[in-house]
């Protein structure tokens, strides 16, 4: 093995074929892709289960299809995976032997776990950096800042949050530390620099993720796969031990808002949080799916920050909205005239969001 | 109370800025107003101020997102919670929540696109508006570089909403401009106040280069000897990336690129390490520097020239804010006056994309009616980008479906005059930079002024002495990892030290 191929086996291909490696031609090639990405299909969540690579679920958020391609081509012209019909591959020896040696010098964090964390991984990041920001700020005496998170519901969030601490300037400042400290110090996988130096504070402002990566002297894909991998150390600790961490476990359990939920949506709505999908929750409760639906839209009526995006994707939200507006009307039937693609349950759910406000 | 206690008091400054005075007064006063002050010199404060004074809304049209969510941010900072941004980036959840709640805001700003909705026009004039701002007025313009087809229709919507009291501000109008402004907006009488777009503290020098590859070196040359911080900008994301990383690999550190392209979070990120001081350069597009409150910049550097004149004179107005001697430097190359066209195709729908259109339209009428609902599978096959969405958007929209044939060849027609404006501009702009005579006169000529003042430094054709512009101090390499950086000091530093200002 030459060194000169060794710089060209970067950590999403070695990634790639450690997958292919698993999944050893039972799938095609784009099951990955899927996986990486995280796509939230029955089939793709199954496979994951299936050849135990949850831990790789949702960490390649940004890959394109292109991109996708384009690597396993490559890959195919070094001679590390061999084409099969039907988008079939297989990992040749050369392959796995560099997979190896690359994992061996580099392993995949123990403490990444996709499946697990995936959806909170970012609100995590994002909840985290603005609290570290604002309290930086209250304890110098200085409100005027620019937050380094733009998204309105963080900053309703972090007024919560403050209040919700029950603790003054001073004591914030020095409680979050020590919980930082606490939950960091452990960690030996990894320096935990590559989240210190994201943080922004008073004068202080954190370094992009591109900064961070230079700073730690790697690529940009494995300082964010060791990021990904410490906000996970990070989440599994916490859950594990939350009387420990007071303050970091407001990031993580929601606003403890209780609304009314009748007693059937109130089990529905425990399923859905324990990640099981509409006809899962069907069969498990011997009920039709059209009633677990009316739970869905009951949840989302009484809770505002109740993601429908799981059920309808953003961009149908979007279509469905501007087919409100047109049509003028709250009646389904007349909606759907203009949207004929999006059924009742997404309808309902999306009129869930416009309310009486318009 | 007198203008300077309400300046004291919201705004913490004891005086005011040239021309804002009067421009506060002549709207306080009632008069519609029309008011043109250079880049940097505190326009946004003509109709915050007057907020403070008139009891109803005061509703800002602004046609950039970034500057808006930036003017919003300056704001909100300050302490004004009453200022909202009605624009695409909000949810559609959060717009029908803010539409909901309109009285609720004491500012508010609103995107063209925005006003094309009945129900947002309708609750304006509910709520009642005692100001109406338009900001970056010159793009209502046809002569105007920045010319937007929504700000074309404002006429109309503020007659729509009870011609209010109106103040357009700009920072760059010739007099054609200007009188499309008056025209437009359907004002009868109006008070004009027009200061000089000149910044005598800026010296003006361009470097004629004979090769791509020896421009670089200058650029290189002048990051790592001129006095910082400082702003290059390029004509592309890439080159802006490009650029960045070569000078980052010679050993300085304290440089980052910024454009569109990147995250939102690091995009912050980098103006508030440019702001800080943690950066010196910035590798930028022309993205990169509205809403930049930074008085110290000392240099802004063009890799390109700009497409015209006006965008020139903006990008150099971020220098030197705060009246010391600062330099503008434009570096050209033979054939850069060619670059500019490549971009303008970008911009403008080929007469290709515009024939497929028609031929889907015969066959999807029933798409006008509601447009928003076809956008993306008509960009999808015909590959407009937002920019020529939204001009042939502002086209389509009433249109019933009835004279396809018409609408069309309207469209065409308006490319191709927006074409020749704008290649006459990138002549403009390429003349000047040929100049052998002061170019700050040419510059001044160009705006329907005249250079009034002698200066030091004046222009390259005057005669600039550059040593004042040079750093004395070297510029010390960069060190990958601080052997003295620590995660828990870090912390600390952030979370536990009492620093007060």
């Amino acid at each position: 093995m030459h060194i000169g191929d060794q710089m060209n086996d970067s950590l999403i291909k070695m990634l790639i074929l450690y997958c292919l490696h698993r999944i050893d031609r039972q799938r095609t090639i784009f099951s990955i892709f899927h996986l990486l990405k995280g796509k939230k299909s029955a089939q793709t969540i199954q496979d994951a289960h299936f050849f135990q690579l949850t831990n790789l679920f949702h960490t390649f958020t940004d890959l394109t299809r292109t991109e996708f391609e384009e690597l396993v081509l490559e890959m195919e012209k070094q001679g590390y995976l061999e084409g099969f019909p039907h988008q079939s591959f297989r990992l040749t020896s050369d392959g796995y032997k560099h997979m190896e040696l690359f994992f061996e010098k580099q392993p995949i964090p123990m403490s990444l776990n996709g499946w697990k964390f995936h959806q909170v991984t970012e609100l995590f990041w994002e909840r985290l950096s603005l609290a570290v920001q604002v309290v930086s700020h209250l304890k110098s005496w200085d409100s005027k800042f620019i937050p380094i998170q733009r998204k309105k519901e963080l900053h309703s969030w972090l007024k919560g949050f403050i209040q919700r601490t029950g603790l003054n300037r001073e004591e914030l400042g020095v409680k979050l530390y020590e919980e930082l400290v606490d939950c960091l110090e452990e960690y030996k996988e990894n320096d935990p620099s590559l989240l210190v130096l994201r943080l922004t504070g008073y004068q202080i402002i954190g370094l992009t993720t591109r900064q961070a990566a230079e700073k730690m002297n790697v690529d940009n894909d494995t300082y964010q796969l060791r990021f990904i991998a410490l906000i996970h150390y990070m989440l599994e600790n916490i859950q594990e031990n939350p009387t420990d961490y007071p303050i970091l476990r407001l990031f993580v359990t929601e606003d403890n808002e209780i609304f009314p939920l009748t007693h059937s949506a109130k089990k529905t709505y425990d399923l859905l949080k324990k990640g099981f999908f509409i006809e899962e929750i069907a069969r498990i409760r011997r009920l039709k799916s059209n009633t677990i639906e009316d739970h869905i839209v009951e949840i989302s009526l009484n809770s505002s920050s109740f993601d429908i995006s799981s059920f309808v994707s953003t961009e149908k939200q979007k279509l469905i909205l501007d087919a409100i507006m047109a049509s003028n009307s709250k009646q389904l039937k007349q909606i759907r005239q203009f949207i004929p693609d999006a059924n009742y349950f997404e309808i309902r759910l999306v009129l869930t969001r416009v309310g009486e406000k318009i | 109370m007198k203008l300077e206690d309400v300046l004291q008091k919201h705004f913490n400054y004891s005086s005011f800025r040239i021309g804002q005075k009067e421009i506060i007064s002549s709207i306080l006063g009632g008069n519609h107003t029309i008011a043109m002050l250079p880049t940097g010199t505190g326009k946004s404060l003509c109709y915050q101020l007057p907020g403070y004074l008139l009891k109803g809304k005061i509703v800002i049209v602004s046609p950039l997102l970034s500057l808006m969510q930036d003017q919003v941010e300056q704001m909100m900072m300050n302490g004004e919670k009453r200022v909202i941004a009605f624009n695409s980036f909000l949810s559609h959840e959060e717009k029908y929540q803010a539409l909901h709640q309109l009285r609720k805001y004491k500012f508010i700003f609103l995107s063209p696109e925005m006003l094309r909705s009945d129900q947002v026009i309708n609750k304006l004039k509910e709520i009642g508006i005692d100001l109406f701002v338009i900001d970056e007025a010159h793009c209502i313009s046809q002569w105007g570089y920045d010319f937007r087809p929504d700000y074309n229709k404002l006429g109309e919507i503020r007659e729509r909403l009870g011609s209010p009291l109106t103040l357009a501000l700009t920072a760059t109008a010739t007099p054609e401009v200007k009188d499309d402004i008056i025209t437009s907006l359907k004002i009868e009488e109006w008070e004009e106040y027009i200061y000089s777009v000149d910044r005598p503290n800026i010296s003006l020098v361009v470097e004629n280069i004979r090769t791509y590859q020896e421009k670089t070196k200058r650029m290189v040359e002048l990051i790592t000897s001129l006095e910082g911080p400082g702003i290059i900008y390029f004509s592309s994301k890439k080159l802006s990336e490009q650029m960045a990383s070569l000078i980052k690999e010679i050993g300085f550190s304290k440089i980052a690129a910024y454009h569109g392209g990147l995250e939102q979070e690091t995009r912050i990120l980098i103006q508030q390490q440019f702001i800080q001081g943690q950066l010196d350069v910035i590798c930028a597009t022309s993205a990169f520097g509205m809403g930049i409150n930074k008085d110290n910049i000392r240099y802004v550097i063009h890799f390109h020239m700009p497409l015209q004149l006006e965008s020139y004179l903006q990008e150099i107005g971020r220098a030197g804010r705060d009246g010391k001697q600062s330099l503008a430097l434009l570096l050209y190359s033979p054939g850069d006056e060619h670059l500019p066209n490549q971009l303008i195709e970008g911009e403008l729908p080929g007469d290709a994309q515009i024939d497929w259109l028609y031929d889907w339209l015969i066959d999807h009428r029933e798409a006008l009616y509601n447009l928003s609902l076809f956008e993306s599978e008509i960009r999808r096959i015909s590959g407009f980008t937002d920019n020529q969405w939204r001009m042939v958007e502002a086209f389509l929209q009433f249109n019933d479906g009835e004279q396809i044939e018409k609408t069309i060849d309207q469209l065409k027609k308006f490319i191709n005059e927006r074409m020749l404006i704008k290649l006459t501009k990138i002549q403009d702009m390429y003349r000047w930079t040929q100049l052998t005579d002061c170019r700050r006169k040419k510059i001044l000529n160009y705006f329907n002024e005249e250079k009034t003042i002698e200066m030091r430094n004046c222009c390259d054709c005057c005669g600039v002495d550059y040593s004042g512009f040079y750093s004395f101090i070297t510029k010390e390499p960069s060190i990958k990892i601080e052997s003295s950086f620590h995660w828990k000091n870090h912390l600390a530093e952030i979370l536990l030290s009492e620093r007060k200002t």
